[in-house]
């Protein structure tokens, strides 16, 4: 699934481990991958959806491949799902129309859309990371504060149960408006509203995310050479600016 | 009696204040006045849109679609007014209701009268179905629907679903002519109880190598099975069929081979025969349709050519994946190695910017030459442009320069755009409004 740009991510990642020498092989896990193709990746991307579309995907990832996908999270496998994908790992969605699409139940939250006529949540989103141990090794990279910017678009609204949020709402509405938290996180998977060029905006994560991938690939330490993000930041700091957003 | 003669005065006095309102935006200099005059007019007479309409003489054509509406329609107003017909027309883009209701206000007179005997409206694809509610069109042209400023509105099915109901409850003389290429609007075409016919592509030498990553409905629109695709002529416009359910593109009405188009381009070729088969309902002549797309130049921002201190500017409207696309494709079939970029996140442009990270800018960096950025969002641009660099080098034949300020960008694109070639800028809507500015000097409202 890719709409609003979430090709960002994959293309973030990919680049950032080419340009530090390492070979990668980018599988879409579309209708014609297999159990034993989600079984070998070490680093998931998901993303958004039309609702329709949505319905689609959850038609397909049943039986083994469903399976394959819940033992790649249990095991720790990093990933990133933005929009439309967590809100098929969590246990249902209800779409603006149309029936309860049930789903992975892997995050403990529950989204659904509140109608065609509802406001749709719009807009530039800041976030602090609050996810104790990520913000932890988030901040060991950066050595600072790490703060997530990032774009929400989206209808369905998601409530939390027992799973740690992302972090907090600095600006934006996040999972649903009301409780200022934004996304979740179980295990090394991360499940966020702010989609597409998350991670070309947010380096650290990205860097965190393959890092935590190779780590585990090769069982043993890995760190990452510095890239030059000069314009990484600057695009951060246009943006906190213009929020008046003091972060960092 | 007493309230037909109030209804008449209310919109005598809706016709004179927006008549005011259109001097004095153009006194002051304030811009074309293309929106303000239809707000205020229906204000004082809300069914103002209505009345007028009713009084086109020969009828009224809706244009609508994601991509490509100022074009065709200009294309078509002008295949029209070769033949001696007076045309009412919103050609500044101003395409939500009160663009609408502006355009046909600047032909009444102040009696309330209308005097055109065409008018052709570009129509927002959200604002259709309220527009249908308040008139009748003779003819609708379908482009295209692609995944464009979805942050204001919600989703291509959501608007597709909102088009059939309203299309369906038509008088069945309406005659409705859709893109064939893209897969919801040929089954939307199916689908209707109207005249239908068909505009598209029937050349699989324009076939892409690839499918574009930009590409967004290629599930059945009848059943949901994936769709196969014999060659994509760009975006998900192309030649496909439902292994599952039958379904497949609608039979074209034109042979596509058989016409020039007029611009650069393949979405200008969709555009050519689009305004034909319309040109042909109305009764236009062949020799008339073809020497006035021999004879056309670009609206404003839309591959308009511009010569600015001994340069040659050609501006591309660069507003979503799609477009932009095939303005980078445009770009590379002709010759020019400098390219100024402007990205802006206002309302007109969309305030979500993440569509460019579904844009093929990797061809452009391959390109080399030198690319400006510039716009509200000059990083985001420089951060999708940076990593659209394949190799763990950067490229040393791309020139990458950053420029915050507009006029300072420009300036820049201009001293590098070596003396007979073109400088290319592609800009976002509200950026290409702005670009014009600093190019021409003048204002559009
Ligand atoms: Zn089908």
């Amino acid at each position: 699934m890719s709409t609003y740009g979430d090709r960002g991510n994959v293309i973030c990642l990919e680049r950032r481990l080419s340009w530090r020498g390492y070979e990668v092989k980018v599988m879409p896990l579309d209708q014609s991958a297999t159990a034993t193709d989600i079984s070998q990746v070490d680093l998931l991307v998901g993303g958004g959806a039309q609702d329709r579309q949505q319905e689609i995907v959850m038609r397909d990832l049943k039986g083994s491949k469903a399976e394959a996908l819940r033992d790649r999270i249990e095991r720790g496998t990093p990933g990133i799902f933005t929009c439309g994908a967590p809100q098929l790992l969590g246990h249902y969605y209800e779409p603006a129309l149309g029936v309860r699409i049930t789903g992975l139940g892997l995050f403990d939250f529950v989204s659904v859309h509140p109608g065609p006529n509802a406001r749709r949540c719009i807009g530039n989103l800041v976030i602090r990371v609050t996810a104790t141990t990520l913000a932890q090794e988030l901040e060991a990279i950066t050595d600072s504060t790490p703060y997530l910017i990032g774009f929400e678009n989206h209808g369905g609204r998601t409530k939390l149960g027992q799973v740690e949020p992302l972090g907090q709402v600095l600006q934006g509405l996040g999972n649903n408006g009301e409780d200022g938290t934004e996304g979740a996180v179980y295990r090394n998977a991360i499940a966020t509203y702010s989609h597409g060029p998350l991670l070309p905006k947010n380096p650290f994560l990205a860097d965190w995310l393959l890092q935590t991938a190779l780590t585990q690939k090769y069982q043993k330490p890995i760190s990452l050479a510095p890239l030059d993000d000069t314009l990484a930041t600057q695009a951060r700091e246009a943006m906190f600016k213009r929020l008046r957003v003091r972060a960092g | 009696m007493k309230n037909q003669l109030l209804n008449k005065l209310r919109l005598g006095l809706a016709v004179s204040v927006a008549k005011t309102v259109t001097s004095l935006v153009r006194i002051l200099r304030l811009g074309a006045a293309s929106v303000l005059p239809g707000e205020i007019a229906s204000r004082i007479q809300p069914q103002l849109l209505e009345k007028l309409s009713s009084q086109v003489v020969q009828g009224m054509i809706l244009i609508a679609g994601t991509n490509g509406k100022t074009t065709t329609s200009l294309l078509l107003r002008t295949m029209l007014e070769r033949k001696g017909y007076r045309v009412a027309h919103n050609a500044t883009g101003a395409n939500l209701l009160n663009g609408l209701t502006t355009a046909l206000l600047e032909n009444t007179n102040l009696f309330g009268h209308l005097t055109v005997d065409y008018a052709i409206l570009e129509v927002d694809e959200n604002v259709l179905p309220k527009v249908l509610s308040s008139l009748q069109p003779k003819i609708i042209l379908c482009l295209n629907l692609f995944r464009d400023q979805l942050d204001r509105y919600g989703e291509v099915d959501i608007i597709n679903q909102r088009w059939r109901e309203a299309i369906a409850t038509l008088p069945l003389e309406t005659i409705v002519i859709p893109n064939a290429d893209d897969p919801t609007l040929s089954y939307l075409g199916q689908h209707l109880p109207q005249q239908v016919l068909f505009f598209g592509l029937n050349e699989p030498e324009q076939y892409l190598d690839e499918i574009p990553h930009a590409v967004d409905s290629i599930y059945c629109p009848n059943c949901g099975h994936a769709l196969i695709y014999q060659g994509v002529y760009l975006s998900h416009l192309g030649d496909f069929h439902c292994p599952s359910c039958g379904f497949s593109k609608g039979k074209l009405a034109l042979d596509s081979c058989n016409w020039p188009q007029i611009l650069i381009g393949l979405y200008n070729k969709y555009n050519t025969l689009a305004a034909i088969l319309a040109a042909q309902q109305l009764g236009v002549d062949e020799a008339s349709i073809r020497d006035t797309i021999a004879n056309f130049h670009a609206a404003f921002g839309r591959a308009e050519e511009l010569k600015v201190s001994g340069k040659q500017v050609r501006i591309l409207l660069s507003k979503n994946p799609v477009g932009m696309n095939e303005t980078i494709r445009a770009v590379q079939q002709v010759s020019g190695q400098t390219t100024l970029l402007v990205l802006n996140d206002r309302i007109p442009d969309g305030t979500d910017v993440s569509w460019i990270w579904d844009v093929d800018t990797e061809k452009l960096v391959e390109q080399g030459g030198t690319l400006i950025v510039s716009g509200d969002r000059v990083y985001d641009m420089a951060l999708r442009l940076r990593y659209s660099q394949n190799g763990n080098c950067p490229n040393n034949h791309l020139q990458l320069i950053i420029k915050e300020d507009l006029r300072d960008a420009i300036a820049t694109a201009l001293e590098q755009t070596p003396d007979g070639e073109t400088l290319h800028i592609l800009p976002t809507y509200s950026a290409m409004l702005e670009v014009r500015e600093v190019l021409t000097g003048r204002k559009i409202l």
